[in-house]
């Protein structure tokens, strides 16, 4: 008997690994990494990854001024203009052309180093830009211009060159990204917010009708105990990610209130588990101890055990808010709204700049929550 | 005052804690239960302000027929009985103050005590409860703050503001130090004495018994099997109540 059971236990030894290693064959068929491509791909990923590395959160407010010059197209069809001789100007050579002919366009006493947006005002009064240009350190411009036929003269009146200037010495104001990062990170925080303020509220009484404690003493109570019991483990079997993309399809993609019903859901079952969990492990002692004073139903609970299950409710709730905080940044991809929807838009239409803009606010916010969470929690216990 | 009579009472996984148990109390006794650990002292004092339901038997106290009492009626019993616990039984995280408040619940208006509203002579009265346990500096402590004869003291103090014509003290200083053993039951002794509240204590060690006890009943597998003087117990009667293998550790307490 005693040789079965050691041969048995060498088998066991043996087939373990064995099982092990054929788990991990397996698994990696099935997930297929592949390292060749992750090593390959190394140049598009640091592109990606230098440009999410570089989040838009300011630009400066430019300071504009403008100059521009006359060019009469074809020569003679306006007079030529009077070349000003000081302070910024601008100047051409030749002074005048046709359609097809090539100019150079000088600046003088220019801003130095200044970014210079060249365009042509047409007679007609439109606008066609050229290109941008960048003065020296001297402060001149030397530009190549090809004459198109669209700048000819028309009624007496002829295209003008124009430079417009942008000097960065205007504020620093928040880019328009950082400004849509900053509103769609708050309702991912209030989405976050109202699903663990409605789920707490549904989660409590759920959690005392899941208490064995106090539920398991009657008939109808052990009733009760046993189908809200499966029924907030049913429910915990699905991710809010799932449901958020359920809730999604019904009521309309990118709208935040399908994350808000999909995080409630998620949490009213959660913190109901967790809470039945705290209800079933407080002390029964001062239960007894008050109801013993002649107290009522109600004053016990108010007396006995609101106070021996506060702390743990609380502290549950704020650790599920920073992780409803969490999930909700990454419901956005599914449809849910809120910063990840913005993420999702970013990435799929190459933004990388901005989306490395919302993914900063992601670190941030979950940075901060967290550190937030947890001194409150220390503050409580 | 109180009158048991054939009492018992069967758990529902089958043990029979107590088995037609009868016996009297007289106002102003001292009177001390004693017997092993789960020979039924606690389930008999749970009985009386039947934070138990018994099986079978009646309790009456002052006439008032504790077993048939029902809500209302029942809580206006209990607010006469007081208890006192093993292990305090005190609400940790609140405060001495709104422990000691809680005696007094049973006769304040439900919905104005529910919400946290005491009137404030209530609180001289817990005041006053504290200074008489000597405790009247821990007043906005946290219950879980004290030391334990703090805390049973705290525990007298919430049952002195039930005005109790009874208390139940269920081996009120068996976590205790010796020393401080005394100085709660010369508390306990000062309330039967001075206020006339009778006493209904269960105890460990015979030199409490025989220096607190006006009349001792012991109790061995639910069954009374000894009803006297605290001076009638003798090694013999100590071994019918405590058994034979007990008999060194306890008995020395007794020469
Ligand atoms: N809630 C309960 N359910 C089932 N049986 C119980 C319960 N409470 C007590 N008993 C049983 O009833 C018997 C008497 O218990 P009880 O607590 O009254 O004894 P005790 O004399 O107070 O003991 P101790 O000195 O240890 O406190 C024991 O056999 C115990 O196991
Ligand atoms: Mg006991």
């Amino acid at each position: 008997m005693k040789r079965i059971s050691k041969i048995l236990q060498l088998i066991g030894k043996i087939l373990l690994p064995i099982g092990l290693i054929a788990f991990l064959i397996f698994s990696i068929r099935v997930t297929q990494p592949d390292l060749g491509k992750l090593i390959s791909s190394a140049p598009k990923a640091g592109d990606i990854l230098s440009q999410l590395l570089n989040p838009q959160l300011t630009t400066r407010k430019a300071e504009k001024t403008s100059l521009s010059l006359t060019i009469p197209v074809p020569c003679g069809s306006v007079p030529n203009p009077e070349p000003a001789t000081s302070g910024p100007r601008l100047s051409v050579d030749p002074v005048c052309g046709n359609p097809g002919d090539t100019l150079t366009l000088y600046g003088y006493d220019l801003p130095k180093n200044a970014n210079v947006s060249l365009r042509w005002i047409l007679p007609t009064g439109g606008l066609l830009s050229i290109r941008n240009a960048k003065t020296d350190a001297n402060g001149g411009l030397n530009e190549k211009i090809e004459i198109r036929p669209i700048t000819a003269a028309a009624d007496g009146k002829a295209a003008q060159i124009s430079i417009e200037i942008s000097l960065p010495s205007g504020k620093l104001v928040a880019s328009q990204t950082l400004k849509d990062v900053v509103d769609t990170m708050f309702v991912t925080i209030f989405m976050a917010l109202i699903a663990t303020t409605l789920g707490t509220i549904i989660a409590i009484p759920l959690s005392f009708m899941a208490a064995s404690n106090l539920m398991r003493k009657g008939k109808v109570g052990t009733i009760v105990y046993y189908i809200v019991r499966s029924l907030l483990s049913l429910i915990r079997s699905y991710e809010a990610l799932v449901l958020a993309t359920i809730f999604a399809m019904i009521v309309g993609f990118g709208s935040p209130f399908a994350g808000v019903i999909a995080l409630t859901i998620t949490t009213a079952a959660s913190l109901g588990k967790m809470f039945s969990e705290s209800v079933e492990s407080i002390d029964e002692g001062p239960i007894e101890a008050v109801t013993a004073t002649g107290a009522n139903r109600l004053q016990v609970i108010m007396y006995a055990v609101v106070p021996q299950i506060t702390p743990d409710f609380l502290s549950f709730t704020i650790y599920h808010w920073d992780i409803n905080v969490r999930i909700s940044t990454v419901i956005g991809f599914v449809g849910g709204g809120g910063i990840g929807y913005f993420l999702s838009l970013r990435i799929n239409t190459l933004q990388y700049n901005a989306a490395g803009t919302a993914l900063l606010a992601i670190i941030l916010v979950v940075w901060a929550l967290d550190f937030l969470s947890s001194e409150v929690r220390k503050q409580m216990i | 005052m109180l009158k048991v009579e054939h009492l018992t009472k069967v758990y529902p996984g089958g043990t029979v804690a107590l088995k037609d148990l009868s016996f009297e109390v007289e106002d102003g006794e001292f009177l001390v239960v004693i017997g092993l650990s789960g020979s039924g002292k606690s389930t008999l004092l749970r009985c009386i302000n039947r934070l138990i339901d018994p099986t079978e038997g009646k309790i009456t106290m002052d006439g008032a027929d504790i077993t048939a009492a029902k809500g209302a009626e029942l809580r206006h019993i209990r607010r006469q009985i007081g208890m006192i616990f093993q292990h305090f039984n005190l609400v940790k995280r609140s405060s001495v103050m709104t422990n000691v408040l809680n005696g007094r619940l049973g006769y304040l208006n439900p919905w104005l005590s529910t919400m946290g509203i005491f009137p404030a002579e209530e609180k001289k009265r817990a005041q006053q409860a504290l200074a008489r346990l000597g405790i009247e500096d821990k007043v906005h402590s946290r219950a879980d703050e004290l030391s334990g004869g703090q805390q049973q003291r705290v525990g007298i103090a919430r049952t002195l503001m039930q005005e109790p014509k009874l208390i139940l003290a269920d081996e009120p200083v068996a976590s205790l130090d010796p020393v401080l053993a005394h100085s709660i039951l010369q508390y306990l002794e000062q309330l039967n004495k001075d206020d006339k509240v009778t006493v209904i204590c269960s105890l460990h060690y015979l030199d409490l018994i025989q220096r607190y006890a006006t009349r001792v009943i012991g109790l061995k597998d639910g069954v009374k099997v000894f009803e006297g003087l605290p001076s009638e117990i003798n090694r013999v009667k100590f071994k019918e109540i405590y058994g034979e293998e007990a008999q060194d550790i306890r008995a020395t307490a007794l020469e």
